[in-house]
């Protein structure tokens, strides 16, 4: 008896949340259906009725087919160099960041609790601050050492990499304390070396992490525009996907039709990766391990 | 607490000499890479950012590049723009502190619990985050001055269809900081839901068999051992808040205007935005440069202060 | 794991080894500031190296979302400052003077009185011409009955504003004149309608009025006749657009017929290319008496920079531009732009930029002093009282009293 009231009440309160959920998903998306109605519209039915619905769907592929065959755009391009560009970044941060997190963590002296700080603590630097001075210093490397820095795919890379190793660090190490060093040391008295502990043990445990942080960081590099700006330049060889589209929004006369057409196909690669990644963060694998 | 734990401590059966190798090799292996970007691209040029602070640079074509010492510094600090600055922006921080990491561990909680969708639900919380510069600008100026209030006259709330958000200091601060929290809440979110999943589900069933409820569970099992989120969260939100800048430019510009101290200035000029301007409008890039430090500065002390604090609860295996 | 790490590092090597293959032709780079007409400005270029052999890298940047005057720090920074790029006064001129050079010597400048010159050296070549005034839907004053030659003091306008407004519903408009104060908009007010306290009435080049004011003398009689019309302009305006409309909003109004004024310049063609009525620009009311021009000026100037590696294809590019008629087919049908020159007979399609033109060729025009003051000064000193008074915080000696004393505290 008491077990069906409860059965009931659980049911109802699973409904309910069902639903709040619903109504909070929709508050979060509404913007972006926005953004997708209004992709399907042309510039002056967007300035007269921001809300309105399409009159023809078809505009939307128009808009699309328009960005994507415009000569100055290079659009398939952009698209190819910013693939290649947040690939490598994502990798580079995610490895490089796993291992530097894991040595600072495992090995308690002074010199790895400051870089370690010295790490987090650049999380608070403002872009605006390094923003000239960045440009300044890969210009000088470059040319000391031959290295191209500047509208080169290295150089960006290795930006990114340096923006967010910070964050990357700082949570790895904050999620890397979480595993139990019995772990490690069965695998090192089983005869693992380190590096392959670090490979082989330990970064599969942190995978529901690290695929976070692939997300949270492709995100970002994804759609950056400063960066790039600077680094890359505008109109030079090698664009990314915001500098291409960054024409749209003029001095004065912004196409918000082209400009919500491009999130749009730029959010399609997102929102597939996101989907393919996240079955990756399920449920604790610590105690897994452990058994 | 246990007593820190090395875990490369040496083995006899390895070899002295060649542990001792080891250890140092691969710390410097593994930490490299990281290390070097991060030096090309945030500690050198902050460096040098710190050097041109005590000088007249404009990043210009000047003829020279003169030492000045203090100046800068002195001057940002009679800046009674940069004092209201400081003053909304911490304002703004501790709003939104609170508003986004109480809506992101409330979504997190959803998206953990046994509700169908998640994953649909979770790239809904998340998509916001894609949304940024102009555009995030355009579609929420939109919301705010024409959508609601319409939907507030429809409704009956005549406050909001005659007083617009945007158009008064106060509640453009409320507006950035649902903007803030509406773009930023997915992403905290999925770091409170990397933490609860790590919370051992046996350890929740044998506090569950032994009697323990639903409010008890989640006190003494899940908080303390979504600490360590905790941390990262709280510092994250603490940094991002204070250096919010594309929410402020193209949501409500700086503006609206309001007086201070005697004078008309633009309401909402939140810090970043005012060091922007210290060097765009102003004109005044050294300046800007001084300024920042003080920033960081100042956000490095409360972060100190909030990560020390946070830290103590932590629970290390 | 292992192998995507050496395929990382690999790959590394090999995209820093790669760089850009040089070509030995000339390549001349190019920086304008108006994004929306990229398109135009791609197309020229190619036309140019079609016709000369000579590359052109042109790149767009301006607006909101891209801000030219960091772009040009960051390339000045990285060592890449380009060959052409513009100027819009005094300021940007300082940033750059130690690399602009002299073209005081090119064929270009005898066709156009608005090039820039400082002290006595002709260094800008003026990107356009562009004016500003009071924009009018002819149509909506004919169904008024009112005669635009009226609009030239501010009596004139008390009247037609006041005949206007009594007509809301037969006209269908929601307010007299579209107009806009707040803080993303603040350039209309603290800029051009600020320019009208300036150089309303005055001679072309006539400084008096600035420079006292950048004295800290402020002439109250001049100043109360401007904030009262400033007054009027926000007291018929619409509320919502005058406080937290943007760039579209206010235009839009105009385009849609909800208002019979606009407070813009020609620029404003390339978004009315869809407007169904008749327009053109009537001055400005700032003043008791008749002021009888519009306010005109060229909006930016391309200065050379002397560093170029291809200095004298730099000069022969600007001085095509002018002379040819893939040149001036650019500058005026593809790009929309008023020409500044006296050879160029071409005309532009918009009904704003011919309102333009007619003033100018009947000699009525009044100039451009805003830019005397700073940036800073206009955006962040004047622009907050133009929105607190918009808002109604402040009254109309309030506002007086502010300017005065913002005038007085920016004495150099």
């Amino acid at each position: 008896m008491k077990k069906n009231r409860t059965n009931i009440s659980r049911v109802i309160a699973r409904n309910v949340a069902e639903i709040l959920t619903i109504g909070l998903v929709a508050f979060f998306i509404a913007p972006l259906i926005l953004v997708l109605l209004n992709a399907s519209k042309t510039n002056s039915q967007i300035i007269t009725n921001a809300l309105s619905l399409p009159t023809n769907w078809n505009t939307l592929i128009k808009n699309v087919v328009t960005i994507w065959n415009n000569p100055n755009l290079r659009y398939p391009q952009a698209l190819i160099s910013s693939t290649i560009v947040t690939f490598f970044s994502l990798s580079g941060i995610t490895i490089f960041s796993a291992m530097a997190a894991w040595v600072l963590l495992r090995t308690r002296t002074k010199l790895s609790s400051a870089i370690f700080m010295m790490f987090v603590a650049a999380m608070v630097i403002p872009f605006q601050v390094v923003m000239f001075p960045l440009v300044k210093w890969f210009g000088v490397f470059s040319k000391f050492t031959g290295i191209p820095m500047l509208r080169s795919y290295f150089g960006i890379i290795v930006a990114y990499i340096g923006f967010g190793s910070s964050m990357s660090i700082f949570m790895f190490h904050g999620f890397m304390k979480s595993i139990p060093h019995e772990i490690e040391e069965a695998a090192y008295v089983d005869g693992c070396g380190k590096i392959k502990t670090f490979f082989y043990i330990v970064l599969p445990i942190l995978k529901p992490i690290y695929v976070t942080i692939l997300i949270l960081n492709g995100i970002w590099i994804w759609n950056d525009f400063l960066l790039p700006m600077l680094v890359l330049g505008k109109g030079t060889p090698v664009q990314t996907l915001p500098l291409a589209v960054n024409n749209f929004a003029g001095a004065f006369l912004v196409s918000w039709d082209l400009m919500m057409t491009a999130i749009l196909m730029a959010l399609v690669p997102v929102v597939i990766f996101f989907l393919a990644a996240q079955k990756h963060i399920i449920k604790g694998m610590v105690e897994g391990s452990v058994k | 607490m246990k007593k820190p734990h090395n875990i490369f401590k040496k083995d006899p059966n390895r070899g002295l000499e060649r542990d001792l190798r080891n250890q140092k090799l691969i710390f410097w292996l593994f930490l490299f890479p990281a290390l070097f970007s991060f030096f090309m691209v945030q500690i050198i040029p902050f460096a040098i950012g710190i050097y041109y602070s005590f000088t007249n640079w404009s990043a210009t074509a000047q003829l020279s590049i003169d030492w000045v010492g203090m100046k800068n510094y002195i001057e940002s600090f009679k800046d009674f723009r940069f004092l209201y600055s400081t003053m909304i922006t911490t304002i703004y921080t501790v709003l939104n502190i609170i508003s986004v990491n109480v809506v992101a561990f409330f979504l997190a909680m959803l998206d953990t619990s046994k509700l169908k969708g998640r994953n649909i639900y979770r790239a809904g919380f998340f998509l916001p985050n894609i949304i940024g510069g102009i555009i995030l600008g355009y579609i929420w100026q939109f919301i705010f001055n024409q959508f609601i209030p319409k939907a507030a006259a429809a409704i009956g709330f005549s406050y909001f269809s005659t007083h617009l958000m945007l158009g008064d200091v106060k509640t453009a601060v409320l507006a950035m900081v649902i903007v803030s929290t509406w773009q930023y809440a997915g992403y905290i979110m999925m770091i409170y839901v990397a933490a609860l999943q790590n919370v051992p589900a046996d350890l929740l069933e044998a506090a569950q068999i032994d009697g323990a409820n639903a409010w008890h569970r989640f006190k003494n099992i899940t908080i303390p051992m979504v600490m360590p989120a905790f941390t990262i969260t709280m510092f994250m939100t603490l940094v991002n808040s204070f250096k919010q800048f594309d929410v402020n430019v193209s949501l409500t510009g700086g503006g609206p205007s309001t007086t201070f101290m005697g004078i008309a200035i633009k309401g909402t000029t939140l810090l970043a935005m005012h060091i922007n301007e210290t060097s765009s409008i102003y004109l005044n890039t050294a300046q800007a440069r001084a300024k920042a430090i003080v920033f960081f500065l100042v956000i490095v002390s409360f972060s100190l202060l909030q990560v020390t604090l946070t830290k103590r609860k932590e629970v290390e295996l | 794991m292992k192998k995507l790490l050496v395929l990382l590092s690999l790959f590394m090597v090999f995209m820093s080894l790669t760089a850009c293959a040089k070509k030995e032709t000339i390549v001349i780079t190019w920086k304008q500031n108006k994004p929306e007409i990229d398109a135009a400005v791609q197309a020229y270029a190619k036309a140019y190296e079609a016709e000369t052999g000579i590359k052109v890298v042109a790149t767009s940047c301006g607006g909101d979302s891209c801000n030219l005057g960091d772009m040009l720090k960051a390339d000045y920074q990285a060592g890449t400052m380009p060959d052409i790029f513009p100027i819009d006064g005094i300021a940007a001129y300082n940033d750059w003077a130690s690399i602009i050079a002299d073209l005081s010597n090119e064929a270009w400048v005898q066709q156009t009185s608005v090039a820039y010159k400082v002290d006595g050296k002709t260094v800008g070549f003026p990107v356009a011409v562009e004016g500003w005034g009071m924009a009018y839907n002819k149509d909506l004053l004919d169904q008024a009955g009112i005669d635009p030659s009226t609009l030239n003091s501010y009596a004139g306008y008390v009247a037609a504003f006041e005949k206007l407004d009594g007509m809301k519903a037969e006209l269908g408009i929601d307010s007299v004149v579209s107009m806009v104060a707040g803080t993303s908009m603040n350039w209309v007010t603290a800029h051009h309608n600020f320019n009208s306290l300036l150089s309303n009435g005055l001679a072309y080049g006539d400084l008096s009025v600035t420079n006292a004011l950048l004295a800290g003398t402020v002439d109250q009689t001049r100043l109360d006749e401007y904030a009262k019309w400033v007054e009027l302009l926000f007291n018929y305006a619409d509320q919502t657009i005058l406080t937290t409309g943007n760039y579209d909003a206010q235009v839009g109004a105009f385009l849609n017929q909800k208002a019979v004024f606009l407070h813009q310049g020609n620029w404003v063609d390339g978004n009315l290319t869809t407007a169904t009525f008749k327009m053109a620009f009537a001055p400005h009311g700032s003043s008791a008496a008749v002021t009888d021009g519009i306010f005109v000026s060229p909006p930016a100037w391309y200065v050379v920079n002397k560093d170029s590696k291809h200095l004298q294809a730099v000069k022969d590019f600007l001085n095509y531009m002018v002379t040819s008629a893939s040149g001036q087919k650019y500058m005026v049908t593809d790009a929309g732009m008023i020409p500044a020159f006296k050879n160029i007979t071409l005309k532009p399609a918009g009904q704003l930029s011919q309102s333009v033109q007619a003033w100018v060729a009947s000699g009525k025009v009044y100039s451009w002093d805003q830019y005397y003051f700073t940036d800073a000064f206009r955006t962040n000193t004047l622009g907050p009282i133009y929105d607190e008074f918009a808002q109604k915080k402040i009254t109309l000696t309030e506002f007086e009293a502010q300017m005065t004393a913002a005038f007085i505290a920016n004495k150099k």
